[in-house]
């Protein structure tokens, strides 16, 4: 009965006239060139990652369909284990400090100040900065002889490379991660930020709220939207890790932070294995999507 | 009723166009990922040949590729030969992608542990080698390019790694002897430790390649990677675990930058070019030559232990399918020739492969005694699982290195690993 009054009410649709519809096609002509490279480069290989998944395609080989056998293979491959609690360990660490870091950078310059602007550039700077060459620095940064290591010896704590330790290693690639991402989380937010009505915070603070209150009942809601997009932004991000890793350990020590990234690039172009490197793309799709539907139902419940 | 029957059917239309376009665009991918390694083609009158800058400068690497190609050309009218010029820097995964997408080179520049890995994908150089020049190669150079057999490229330079030391580090010590032996330079280390200095700098970065690092002291030790017939893994002998004990001393006693053993820094922010290290058997003369200078380097021979052994790469010429093979080969046979490698070989410090060409560095001592090294190299294992073997078997040093596992264990470790990985690959 209820499905039967929710057909009567639902609006008709209206018919469109010609001039709307020439519009119309004009307007998908537009966007066709995009959406025919995005079928060539993003989709079509994205096919061919998941149909190569299922074969055993090495470069000048014979390529034979084996069914699940790559998938078999990884359930029994140590390896494959250590580099997916890695990618869960590193997106742990990362994503929320990152959005953490965005939004403490993002109230820190939402208002604007003598300066305010200089401020967003800077901070903004490590998204727009090659993350090689960052990384480079920071192996010095974190080396032995590095400030870091100055660093923890002022605050008492064991003067030390993370980089050569096992249980410091993703921490302190996850700071690197943290650095480069947090610039562009910071922009998201503060362009919601400026979405938020002041009345509200003046009414709250007139009402006697603090300012930590006013931040939990009035903003923060209003930012749920853009935490939401973040959340599957950096995680997806994070579960790409691989050039800061590259660069800085080459997944050592003792593949402590081997990521599933970098699993997938040694059995592709190091071992020219490339049925199985497919089938960990595929993995690592279905992760991704996996954790955004979680985090939709998580957050993204009223949007 | 009707309009429920039409939109389920344009839904269904839709699904299977969906499906086909899919589908399409699966088997277009697919297609194009295989069609990498056709037969030769007679027809071809270009040859497409990839190289590196084995000569640094690019001026000088295109003027010499420019000679070369004039040549060439000139004495085979109608033949045309591009030389490109790639970065060293993700060699393999430009090759790899080029050669899945058919836009494979006719003739690239390859070292030894790239031959075994693209062996599917060579004509073996065999038949464009006259025995008179076979005869000609160092034995060295033509063992690094054999493969089940056959010589599957043709050797245009050859490079040692022997043991340099710093002079100004011994000066400042006050030593004159310089070590040869793996208890000579023990026997130093806790001496330079002392005055602020490393005996070595060891690489156990795992992207660092193992013929480098560990394999010359496994080698050393009187051990090897592979079973004789290459079926198991052999680096867990008692020669290995000598290897690596011996290496972790190094750490464990500040002997070598324990930063190293999971980073490689650019060689600037290296102790060695703080002319803080005394030895090395992982660079070569004219990589340290900038800031040690000259003068101060001081080329021993191999290190040895049970015997003495160093690592030494072998540049080479190889000729893929789908090349014209008769031209490619033709092409090959010409550069390898030693008047045409000489200006390849001198820029980099590298030598001849052949003992029947002109000596290229008259009067330099340091390269005289670098050359004398050739004959105790080895280009590592030939193995079209060395790669993969490798990857398994630098995380277990490195664990080994740091304390996590004792030599013994993360050698077994990887040699079980390594095991399963060879049948697997066979």
């Amino acid at each position: 009965m209820a499905a039967v009054a929710e057909r009567t009410t639902r609006p008709q649709k209206k018919r469109r006239g010609p001039h709307e519809r020439r519009e119309a096609r004009i307007g998908l002509l537009f966007v066709l060139p995009c959406f025919l490279l995005f079928l060539a480069f993003r989709f079509g290989p994205g096919i061919a990652g998941l149909v190569l998944g299922f074969t055993d395609y090495t470069i000048g080989d014979t390529t034979h369909f084996t069914g699940l056998q790559n998938f078999q293979r990884m359930m029994h491959d140590p390896l494959f284990w250590s580099s997916l609690r890695v990618t869960v360990v590193y997106s742990v660490l990362a994503v929320p400090f990152t959005i953490l870091a965005s939004l403490g950078l993002a109230l820190l310059t939402r208002r604007a100040f003598r300066g305010s602007r200089l401020f967003r550039s800077i901070f903004f700077l490590p998204v727009v900065t090659s993350l090689i060459l960052a990384s480079t620095v920071f192996i010095w940064i974190f080396s032995t002889k590095g400030p870091w290591s100055d660093l923890m010896g002022l605050l008492g704590l064991p003067e030390q490379s993370w980089l050569t330790d096992s249980a410091l290693v993703l921490p302190a690639i996850a700071l690197v991660g943290i650095w480069s991402r947090c610039g562009y989380g910071m922009l998201i937010l503060l362009a919601r930020l400026q979405d938020v009505p002041r009345e509200l915070e003046e009414a709250a603070l007139m009402d006697g709220a603090g300012p930590f209150q006013r931040f939990r009942y009035i903003v923060a809601p209003q930012l749920k939207p853009a935490f939401f997009f973040l959340a599957v932004i950096e995680t997806t991000n994070s579960f790409q890790i691989f050039d800061a890793i590259y660069v800085m350990t080459g997944g050592g020590p003792a593949n402590a932070s081997y990521s599933l990234v970098y699993q997938l690039y040694d059995a592709g172009f190091k071992y020219s294995d490339l049925g199985y490197a497919s089938a960990l793309g595929c993995v690592l799709f279905v992760m991704t999507v996996v954790v955004a539907l979680v985090q939709r139902m998580v957050l993204g419940k009223e949007k | 009723m009707l309009h429920a029957t039409k939109v389920r059917t344009t839904v269904r239309r839709r699904n299977i166009a969906a499906l086909a376009v899919v589908t399409a665009l699966a088997a277009t991918a697919v297609a194009g990922c295989g069609s990498g390694t056709g037969s030769g083609s007679s027809s071809k009158k270009t040859i497409n040949t990839w190289v590196y800058p084995v000569i640094n400068d690019p001026k000088a690497n295109a003027a010499y590729w420019d000679g070369l190609v004039k040549g060439f050309e000139k004495e085979n009218p109608g033949v045309t030969v591009k030389v490109s010029t790639y970065p060293w820097a993700n060699r393999d995964t430009a090759l790899a992608t080029a050669i899945a997408a058919g836009k494979g080179p006719d003739v690239a520049y390859l070292i030894p542990d790239q031959l075994s890995a693209y062996q599917r994908n060579l004509i073996p150089a065999d038949q464009w080698m006259p025995a008179a020049d076979k005869a000609a190669y160092r034995p060295a150079a033509l063992k690094a390019v054999t493969v089940d057999g056959q010589a599957l490229a043709a050797p245009v330079l050859m490079s040692s790694y022997p043991l340099l030391c710093d002079k100004k580090v011994f000066d400042a010590i006050g030593e004159t002897a310089y070590p040869t032996t793996w208890d000579q330079l023990a026997a130093l280390a806790p001496k330079l430790k002392a005055k602020g200095f490393y005996a070595t700098s060891y690489s156990g970065d795992t992207t660092a390649t193992l013929n480098m690092t560990f394999y010359p002291l496994l080698w050393q030790a009187g051990g090897d990677v592979f079973s004789a017939d290459g079926k198991k893994a052999a680096f867990n002998s008692d020669a290995g675990v000598k290897a690596l004990t011996w290496l972790k001393t190094f750490v464990d006693n500040g002997w070598t930058p324990k930063d190293l053993v999971t980073t490689t820094p650019q060689i600037e922010q290296t102790d060695l070019a703080k002319n803080k290290v005394a030895c090395t058997w992982q660079n070569t003369a004219a990589e340290v030559e900038p800031f040690w200078g000259k003068d101060n380097i001081e080329v021993g021979p191999a290190l040895g232990s049970t015997k003495s052994v160093a690592y030494g790469t072998v540049g080479t010429l190889a000729v893929f399918k789908g090349a014209n093979d008769k031209l490619a080969g033709k092409w090959i046979s010409y550069v390898a020739q030693p008047k045409n490698t000489a200006g390849l070989q001198t820029p980099g410090g590298y030598f001849s492969p052949r003992t029947d060409a002109a000596p290229l560095y008259p009067g330099d001592a340091l390269q005289e005694a670098t050359e004398k090294v050739l004959s105790s190299t080895d280009v590592g294992p030939l193995n079209k699982s060395a790669r993969d073997v490798m990857g398994l078997l630098a995380p277990q040093i490195q664990a080994a290195l740091l304390g996590k596992t004792t030599p013994k264990k993360a050698l077994d470790d990887a040699a079980q690993a390594a095991d399963q990985l060879i049948a697997r690959k066979r």
